[in-house]
């Protein structure tokens, strides 16, 4: 019972770590949606939602029946909570994918290109979080793990900057609010998609050691922080 | 079996050895259980034990805390029903048995020369894997121990609320004199443990106390040893680790005769320290 327990483990991290590979090509569609001003991507993007959405139901499903039939306890248990942890996360991430797809048919192309390289250099600074996020997931990598959560604080920083030189723009050029509206959308996505990764590496934080670090600053966490392209 | 010799009958909050004041018990979600056990009620230090050439316990040092629950598991053979039975000295019926190390009950040896094993047994009950009811009356049952003990209180009420300490008043109310042999083995059971609280000890120890009773029955004695712990100090051998988990506010675990590691027991079942204490209750033993 023991080996088919960690065999059925096993799957369950197979098929949370492929839920996550997935959500990755639905960001970077997304992204290239905006950038490339490609409806057909962008349409693809929201169907490819009811994937992500019935795999985080098919995950979800699975840890449940585990816990109810296993009662895992020590790592099994922590593997779990952080399986169904970061099953959330993954999901809200699609969604925020989705808002970004959603806006990419509704900027104007010649707009979009005045704001296009801040938006670009934010969005692969979410886009490499979120992967070293999910390679911390699937190797259990603590120390991986942490240098995300100190990378949110950059991510943060790029966001608060951009949204500080947008505002300006907007009292100049009020004819062109909804416009600008539809870019702040897509950053404060990208925002958010950098804080979920966040919570994925604070659950493999757990997963690893057991300590939960959800709402513990970043400098007590990572007391040393590595250097910036670390 | 708990021999049934002393004088009197002492309250159930008396500290006999008188070394140190009671304690409050821990409150639930207290963390209690985490802090590292100043003054414990029974102190193993450095103890093995061995049946004849066999080695069953090696150098165990732990301290067992006032009124929390203390379990402890590891696979069969490990040593810890060995361990439990040297607190109270059942041990001393086997021949071969010989112990080195400290046993300390209330900061006094248990294998001291002044240390009277009946009168020992006494302040430290104990409660068996399979319910042992003598063939008597419920009623004589839980009487019985008190009055060879020479308890001159009113016999009905030390029954009764030994009964409804052990959960069981309520079912046996109306047939006091049937025979215990009568109940079910759940009933039997806590008829056990209220036998062993009749004479009022300061712990009780428990080895696998529900091993042979179904679900339900062992719901109730669980649902018991959480109300025990507000008067005793429990400490219970169980293979099952999920029993252990849910009862215990500390937990050690035992593999081939060691101490492995101790600790508060949601620590044990969600971060343990040691790699075999992490491999045990995953069940990747072996």
């Amino acid at each position: 019972m023991t080996a088919h327990f960690v065999h059925l483990l096993d799957e369950l991290r197979r098929k949370s770590l492929r839920m996550a590979s997935l959500v990755e090509d639905v960001l970077q569609e997304a992204c290239e949606a905006v950038f490339d001003h490609d409806d057909a991507l962008a349409r693809r993007v929201v169907a490819r939602d009811e994937d992500v959405d019935n795999e985080e139901v098919e995950v979800e499903t699975e840890v449940i029946r585990l816990l109810a039939l296993y009662q895992p306890v020590g790592s099994d248990l922590r593997l779990l909570c952080t399986v169904l942890k970061v099953n959330n996360d993954l999901e809200r991430i699609a969604d925020c994918a989705v808002n970004i797809a959603e806006r990419a048919s509704h900027l104007d192309h010649e707009f979009a290109k005045t704001q296009e390289s801040d938006i670009r250099g934010l969005a692969t600074a979410v886009r490499q979080i979120l992967r070293q996020a999910i390679q911390a997931y699937a190797t259990e990598d603590e120390d991986q793990a942490k240098s995300v959560l100190v990378k949110d604080d950059a991510v943060d920083a790029l966001y608060g900057q951009f949204v500080r030189a947008v505002i300006p723009q907007t009292v100049e050029a009020p004819e062109s609010v909804a416009q600008f509206l539809d870019v702040l959308s897509v950053a404060k996505n990208l925002e958010r998609i950098a804080d979920h990764a966040t919570n994925i590496a604070e659950d493999v934080v757990f997963l690893a050691s057991g300590k939960i670090v959800r709402h513990v600053a970043t400098e007590d966490i990572v007391p040393t922080r590595p250097p910036a392209d670390a | 079996m708990v021999k049934l010799m002393t004088p009197e009958v002492r309250p159930t909050t008396a500290n006999s050895a008188g070394t140190f004041t009671v304690s409050v018990a821990p409150k639930e979600g207290s963390d209690a259980a985490h802090q590292v056990v100043a003054s414990p009620v029974i102190e193993a230090r450095d103890v093995t034990i061995c049946y004849g050439g066999t080695l069953a316990v090696r150098s165990v040092s732990l301290r067992i805390p006032e009124r929390q629950v203390t379990a402890i598991i590891g696979p069969s053979g490990c040593g810890k029903s060995t361990l439990l039975r040297a607190i109270n000295r059942m041990n001393d019926f086997i021949p071969s048995m010989s112990i080195t190390g400290s046993l300390l009950f209330n900061g006094t040896d248990v294998y001291g020369a002044k240390t009277d094993p009946v009168e020992l047994r006494s302040r430290i009950g104990m409660v068996f894997q399979k319910p042992n009811p003598f063939p008597k009356s419920i009623f004589r049952n839980v009487a019985w121990g008190a009055k060879i003990n020479g308890y001159r209180g009113h016999i009905e009420e030390l029954v009764e609320k030994s009964l409804r300490q052990a959960a069981l008043w309520g079912e046996v109310k109306d047939k006091l004199h049937d025979s215990a042999y009568a109940l079910s083995g759940g009933q039997q059971q806590r008829l056990c443990i209220a036998r062993a609280i009749a004479l009022s000890p300061e712990v009780l120890l428990m080895d696998e106390p529900c091993s042979a009773l179904d679900p339900i029955a062992t719901a109730k004695i669980e649902d018991l040893i959480d109300q025990l712990k507000s008067r005793f100090t429990v400490v219970l051998v169980t293979h099952n680790m999920q029993q252990a988990a849910r009862v215990s506010d500390r937990t050690a675990f035992m593999y081939m005769g060691e101490l492995i590691e101790y600790d508060a027991t949601d620590l044990i079942f969600t971060k343990p320290k040691q790699q075999r204490t992490q491999d045990y209750i995953t069940g990747r033993f072996g």
